[in-house]
């Protein structure tokens, strides 16, 4: 009803044809009220434009609060999530930094404890056979004395280091955390632009805005993006793990 | 046997020369990207060159490509260990002459089983 023009209305069209009647009687005076009555009528359309304008205004308002709500996320928010960000980059490193300098300073222990024992258990063997001197067997026994007395102490060494390991694991927990709140600011800034959208562009709304991607993938197919994210990379085209990667080189030919 | 171990994160080149210490391959070097990387090739004599595929400045792709393209390396075997795992980009490692390609993460057997087959091959 609100967007009916005003001269397409009933109320209008009958007044106009009382207008013409009353002009051909030539009788002024309700002449002059029928044009007062379209006065009026054209009056209360504009308050209803008015009204509409103003509703415009109040929601043109509203989105302006939300623009400054996505400035506030671009000035603040996301340089904040960037070095969030890079602080999980930091924090993982350093972890993968300790763990593996704790395995580096495990494994030549463990790899002197197997020589040890391989060379204990074949003189063992040699023994038990009875083809031992006893003067062997005294070096042997001194051997087997010194080898039990670094056992201990190198199984003390290789629990500190997986102790090492095991806290070095400790930055999951506060990486998660960040990760989390990262993915809700990305979470409000989404919102704000669906309703931003919503908002102030609905004639835009129809306006092609694909293909571009398209392109793009296809321009940069060959430049490296890091690991697949399941549940975010489209499955297609990609290899599930290294079984598919043999059988794809072997059809090549490899 | 020495080998050029190429990735931008030090904790992914730690841990692939700690694997190869662990296959006996001690004679290791390290470079985190293709730019640092290509001239090593050039002056070192390296037997077989291990590289991730996306990296800063000059990506393991094109480094596999310059590799090929030089006539002292061309025959140099290359490796990639990388998270790349689009069909196209294998196929595309393949046609450029790569010798093996591993996905990551993985594991301390298929990069045994896989250096095994490129000396396998190499002779």
């Amino acid at each position: 009803m609100a967007d009916t023009p005003l001269i397409l209305t009933d109320e209008f069209k009958q007044h106009v044809r009382e207008l013409a009647k009353f002009v051909e009687e030539g009788d002024v005076e309700e002449t002059d009220r029928i044009l007062d009555k379209i006065a009026r009528l054209r009056e209360s359309t504009l308050f209803q434009e008015l009204g509409k304008l103003t509703r415009e205004f109040h929601n043109a308002l509203n989105s302006f609060r939300l623009d400054s709500r996505i400035v506030s996320m671009t000035e603040q928010d996301f340089p904040d999530a960037r070095e969030r960000l890079r602080y999980v980059v930091q924090m993982t490193a350093q972890s993968a930094d300790r763990s593996l300098t704790a395995a580096e300073e495990a494994m030549p222990i463990v790899s002197n404890i197997e020589d040890q024992a391989k060379s204990l258990e074949s003189q063992w063997g040699r023994f038990m056979q009875r083809d031992m001197s006893a003067e062997e067997f005294r070096q042997l026994s001194s051997e087997l004395g010194g080898f039990l007395g670094e056992l201990s102490s190198s199984s003390e060494k290789l629990k500190e280091r997986m102790t090492e390991v095991v806290m070095a694991q400790d930055f999951q927990d506060l990486t998660g955390q960040i990760i989390e709140r990262v993915i809700t600011l990305v979470d409000d800034m989404e919102r704000s632009l669906v309703d931003l959208i919503r908002i102030s562009g609905q004639n835009m709304a129809t306006q092609e805005v694909v293909g571009g991607e398209k392109e793009k993938t296809k321009e940069d197919h060959l430049k490296g993006v890091g690991p697949a994210v399941p549940g975010v990379d489209e499955a297609s085209g990609l290899v599930s793990g290294q079984d598919e990667v043999d059988d794809l080189l072997s059809s090549l030919g490899f | 046997m020495k080998i050029l171990v190429v990735d931008d994160f030090s904790t992914m080149r730690r841990i692939i020369k700690n694997l190869l210490r662990d296959l006996g391959f001690n004679n290791t070097a390290e470079a985190d990207d293709g730019l640092t990387a290509l001239p090593m090739l050039q002056a070192g004599n390296f037997d077989l060159l291990i590289t991730d595929w996306n990296m800063p400045g000059m990506q393991g792709i094109d480094l596999l490509k310059a590799v090929r393209a030089d006539p002292k390396l061309a025959k140099m075997p290359v490796m990639m260990v990388t998270a790349e795992q689009k069909k196209e980009q294998i196929i595309e490692a393949a046609k450029a002459g790569v010798n093996g390609y591993i996905v990551k993460p993985f594991t301390a057997a298929t990069l045994k089983e896989k250096l095994e087959k490129i000396f396998e091959r190499v002779g």
